[in-house]
């Protein structure tokens, strides 16, 4: 799976690079942020700029993301999600479990 | 749009995770020759049909099921069939159900919880799972289901013994 790696002072900034958050991605995608928890990460945001859509096992691997993360007080903030993705997470209301903001610059100021 | 209604159309649906999207895409477009549809009504059947494929994908033997559409006014009818053994739960209760409209508690792994309800020994109804409350300490991370049963005003699951035939029927008001 294809990302992109970026740290902002204490954040850091992932990018999915691919246009279909599915099934053939979830599990590699859900190792390699539980992989950047386990080195110390704590503060993450994930874009959602390439991507076309997102499946349940895709939803799946962040919530899985979200349930490591704060118990050791971290934070995640999902951005740049398009119509679809956004009424996807309101429709599960996800909306009200995750930190969702349209741009990296309003994500910037949750932490 | 002059078409005589009910409009039936059958589809194979796509066997790799990457072809879903192009899949329910063009779904859609062929939906849309025949009813005019609001982006919500749209974004729903993307949904549903993703969420169909997948989880035939996962876990039917061969991963291939087909799709048939019914396009009615005011309605639309998603039905998925898949070859294979009946759906099981992570619970003592399986099909055939001994007791019909009851509503049960089940789950299809440890983490996620759907209430059903009997409507025959072989065939239940999804209910939607927003009475019980969201938090993510309960937050499951199996959402297929869940994301059918609230994108759609009805959810029935149906196995043919005999056909050995597992049936998912969404039907949507539009």
């Amino acid at each position: 799976m294809n990302i992109n790696k970026r740290k902002i002072k204490d954040v850091l900034l992932i990018t999915i690079e691919e246009s279909e958050a599915n099934l053939s991605k979830s599990e590699q995608f859900k190792e390699l942020m539980l992989q950047e928890i386990n080195l110390g990460e704590r503060q993450l945001i994930v874009s959602f700029a390439h991507v076309d859509y997102v499946d349940s096992s895709f939803l799946g691997a962040l919530v899985a993301t979200l349930k490591s993360l704060l118990p050791l007080n971290g934070k995640l903030v999902l951005i740049e999600m398009n119509a679809d993705i956004e009424n996807l997470f309101q429709l599960t209301r996800l909306d009200k479990i995750f930190t969702v903001k349209n741009t990296l610059e309003t994500a910037l100021t949750e932490f | 749009m002059n078409n005589s209604f009910p409009i039936i159309l059958e589809l194979e649906t796509p066997q790799h995770p990457d072809e879903i999207f192009s899949f329910t895409k063009m779904v859609l477009a062929k939906i849309l020759n025949y009813k005019i549809l609001n982006i919500a009504h749209q974004q729903k059947i993307k949904m549903i049909l993703v969420e169909l494929i997948t989880n035939s994908i996962k876990h039917s033997a061969d991963h291939s099921s087909q799709i048939k559409l019914v396009i009615d006014k005011p309605s639309l009818s998603i039905q998925k069939f898949e070859k294979g053994l009946q759906i099981e739960f992570s619970a003592s209760q399986q099909i055939p159900f001994e007791e019909i409209d009851k509503i049960l508690k089940i789950s299809f792994s440890e983490e996620n919880m759907h209430h059903i309800q009997p409507l025959d020994s072989y065939r239940f109804k999804f209910l939607n799972p927003h009475k019980e409350g969201f938090d993510i300490e309960h937050m499951p991370e199996h959402f297929g289901f869940y994301i059918i049963t609230i994108a759609s005003d009805s959810f029935i699951y149906q196995y043919d013994p005999e056909a050995k035939e597992n049936r998912y029927i969404v039907h949507l008001d539009i």
